[in-house]
């Protein structure tokens, strides 16, 4: 049971971002992916994610040659929202036009309606944010914020957590207790993950360090 | 500084508030008449020509902000909202009035969809007699409004879209949504359209104030006997008795009461709409492929073109016998006389360039230094004459013209122009202004720039594009206003629009069509030179 990633290449048709990578994370472990600005290391989640040409908007889209293999399952035709991989963003993007609560039910999968608000309770109680609920996500702290979005995600039972840079917005104190809360959950939840810094700091597991070539 | 910054936005707001608010007062004043009232209620037309306007307004009101939902939804999930707008200028410079005119000359007995079909589909070999260039139950109306507004609706919900901040994080938020599970178009329909839609209330009620109290085109193509109420106030306004006058306010008066009724039954249906959508199911819906998206905006196109081509060649057909496709003779007799009668294109070019200048230099002005609560407290203010029917404003208008001397006077129609201009520059010029980063300013401060430096070298070449799409926007508006034209004009004074108007129930088929070809093309060329000196700046040097 693991993620399987193998990319023959990433880049546009002028130049070569990314060629020849390939690693495996097994479920309850971190992969931590090193590099700097301009690396391409954002786009290697994008490409498990499934989200390159969103990322590319604008500018010249990024064309992905490779393989993504989740749990035994080829996921590189499927859209990003038959991927079941979450993924959590530098910023949390909670949703601007619903309270905590509803940011948290937004990523629950259907079912009856009790059961599902007892799960976005449930979260609010592991994020420590219990009487948060209808609050406007926008009165917030940053630390609150993040770990709104780390909940969100998981909520959605994600088979694979996709981690792109989200301590590099916090004050130091906060990215320690933020670093610590979000690796016990992917823990938890036993499922694949794989990290993007340029932080040392933030590597989760020492023995799960990949650098990126710096391009330049 | 700030207390010069103050002052100045005290004039500015002295400058646009004392005639709105006069203009406002003596429309109100109009309709403190107990004997207009009696008159307007012993009326026997007036219900159905307010079931009428009920019915064309809030259909085409629906249907247009429908399609607009959708076509975006398209345009967005598939990333080609650039393709989506790039039709939107010719459409946005398409007056009301010369559609209407254009409609007619495709839908009517005589015109060129059942030419197209006799007679050797129809058996006509003469026009028949239905009622389809004004149809009694206002389904011509409803079409050639709800083809007008889509446009709109999809321009204000552009400038939206084309916010740097705004877009990145809309396109950020769809794709966590993705991420999440939710299948393309749901997760529009649940998280960006929530947002998205909530910014379009004050275009949506310019649209429904519009839609419900529109008097040219409803003249154009819109039922006759009875008409919608807007019309019928306006025939009374024109009335040579006073009393008559009179009831023609009070039916004003109705139409506003219905524009703000609909405008909060709007915001009731919206709150709810918006509460179903952030209480998910959780269902996530199923990725389609959709291929109706680029048919629907094709669709919308193709009638554009079909309607100005039918402009266009009515205006140089000579004679023209029904069944056949294309006029006997062409003649350049309709484009003859309106190049005689060169001051009607004087006074509506003059009119249109000076009223969008004053409108842009204020609104300019007024974003930069009126501070940001009073703008917003004063907005409503501001978009008066966006939500009062013009048939009521006309009035205040009319009224302040008498007592300020200015009827019948071009100074008079330029402060009527003016007025009607601004909001609508305001309007589209707001989003792009206020979302500016004011980091910007603040950094051009710290490298030592006077402020005035920063704003010509800086901040407005930055906003040229919006600049001066919003003056096109202004110099469109301008062209296509007919009551005002007319009211304070005092008949005096001839635009385009109103000769187009005018002409429109009479038989000069060609001199009608040249002249709403006119009304289509000065505002297109204005957009058309908006476009040219918004243009992105060429860099020579490639990278490397």
């Amino acid at each position: 049971m693991s993620l399987q990633v193998h990319i023959r290449h990433i880049g546009s048709a002028q130049r070569v971002l990314l060629q020849g990578l390939r690693f495996e994370v097994a479920s309850g472990r971190i992969l931590t992916l090193m590099g700097a600005s301009g690396s391409g290391k954002s786009s290697v989640l994008a490409a498990i994610a499934g989200t390159l040409h969103s990322v590319a908007e604008g500018a010249q889209a990024l064309r992905f040659d490779g393989t993504v293999t989740l749990h035994g399952t080829d996921l590189t035709a499927l859209p990003t929202a038959r991927r079941g991989v979450g993924l959590l963003f530098q910023d949390p993007l909670l949703f601007a036009h619903m309270t905590v609560a509803e940011n948290l039910l937004f990523a629950v999968p259907p079912g009856p309606r009790a059961q599902r608000q007892a799960a976005v309770q449930q979260a609010l109680q592991r994020a420590e944010l219990a009487d948060y609920g209808e609050r406007d996500p926008a009165t917030l702290s940053g630390g609150q914020r993040a770990r709104v979005a780390l909940m969100r995600a998981l909520l959605a039972q994600p088979r694979a957590l996709l981690l792109d840079e989200p301590f590099s917005k916090l004050d130091a104190a906060l990215r320690d207790q933020f670093r610590a809360f979000v690796f016990d959950h992917i823990r938890a939840q036993n499922i694949p993950a794989v990290l993007v810094t340029h932080d040392a700091a933030d590597i989760a597991d020492p023995a799960l360090v990949l650098a990126l070539p710096t391009d330049a | 500084m700030n207390r010069l910054r103050l002052s100045a936005a005290v004039v500015l707001l002295l400058i646009a508030a004392l005639p709105l608010l006069a203009v406002a007062g003596a429309s109100v004043r109009a309709l403190f008449n107990a004997a207009a009232w009696a008159s307007l209620a012993d009326d026997p037309l007036w219900w159905s020509a307010l079931g009428l306007t009920l019915w064309t307004g809030l259909a085409s009101t629906a249907l247009a902000w429908w399609i607009t939902a959708w076509l975006l939804a398209q345009g967005f999930v598939r990333q080609r909202l650039g393709a989506l707008l790039r039709g939107l200028p010719v459409m946005l410079a398409t007056p009301h009035a010369a559609f209407a005119i254009g409609l007619v000359f495709l839908i009517s007995p005589s015109g060129w969809i059942l030419r197209a079909l006799s007679p050797w589909l129809t058996g006509f070999d003469w026009p028949p007699p239905w009622p389809t260039a004004q149809d009694p139950w206002g389904l011509g109306l409803i079409a050639a409004l709800t083809a007008k507004e889509v446009p709109f609706l999809l321009w204000t919900a552009a400038t939206q879209l084309q916010r740097d901040d705004v877009r990145q994080r809309w396109r950020a938020e769809h794709t966590l949504a993705q991420t999440l599970g939710y299948a393309p178009h749901r997760a529009w329909w649940r998280v960006i359209w929530p947002q998205l839609s909530a910014r379009l209330f004050w275009p949506l009620v310019a649209v429904l104030a519009y839609g419900l109290t529109v008097v040219d085109m409803a003249l154009v193509i819109g039922p006759a006997s009875p008409p919608t109420l807007a019309v019928l106030a306006w025939q009374w306004l024109q009335d040579a008795d006073l009393a008559v006058n009179a009831r023609g306010a009070a039916a004003g008066g109705v139409l506003t009461a219905v524009v703000l009724l609909a405008a909060l039954a709007w915001r009731g249906l919206q709150a709810w709409q918006t509460h179903r959508a952030r209480h998910a199911d959780g269902q996530r819906g199923r990725a389609r492929p959709s291929m109706f998206g680029a048919l629907g905006l094709a669709l919308l196109l193709a009638l554009y073109a079909a309607v100005l081509l039918a402009l266009a060649v009515g205006s140089v057909a000579g004679v023209w016998p029904f069944p056949a496709l294309w006029p006997e003779a062409l003649t350049a007799q309709a484009w003859l006389s309106v190049w005689s009668s060169a001051s009607t294109v004087g006074t509506t070019l003059g009119l249109a360039l000076l009223s969008s200048a004053l409108a842009l230099v204020w609104c300019v002005a007024w974003l930069e230094l009126g501070p940001r609560s009073w703008d917003q407290a004063l907005r409503p203010l501001l978009y008066l004459p966006l939500v009062l029917p013009a048939v009521l404003w006309v009035v205040g208008l009319y009224s302040l013209a008498l007592q300020w001397r200015l009827e019948g006077q071009w100074f008079g129609l330029l402060l009527a122009h003016t007025l009607m201009v601004l909001p609508y520059v305001l309007l589209a010029l707001s989003p792009a202004y206020l979302g500016f980063d004011p980091r910007a300013a603040q950094l051009s401060d710290s490298l030592g720039q006077r402020r005035a430096a920063f704003l010509w070298r800086v901040k407005w070449p930055l906003l040229r594009r919006s600049l001066a799409a919003s003056a096109a926007v202004g110099f469109a508006v301008s062209v296509t206003q007919y009551l005002p034209t007319l009211y304070i004009g005092a008949g005096r004074f001839a635009t385009v629009t109103t000769e187009a108007v005018t002409l429109a129930s009479g038989a000069q088929r060609s001199l009608t069509s040249a002249y709403a070809g006119l009304q289509f093309l000065l505002p297109a060329l204005a957009f058309g030179l908006a476009a040219w000196v918004g243009r992105p700046r060429r860099f020579h040097t490639m990278a490397p």
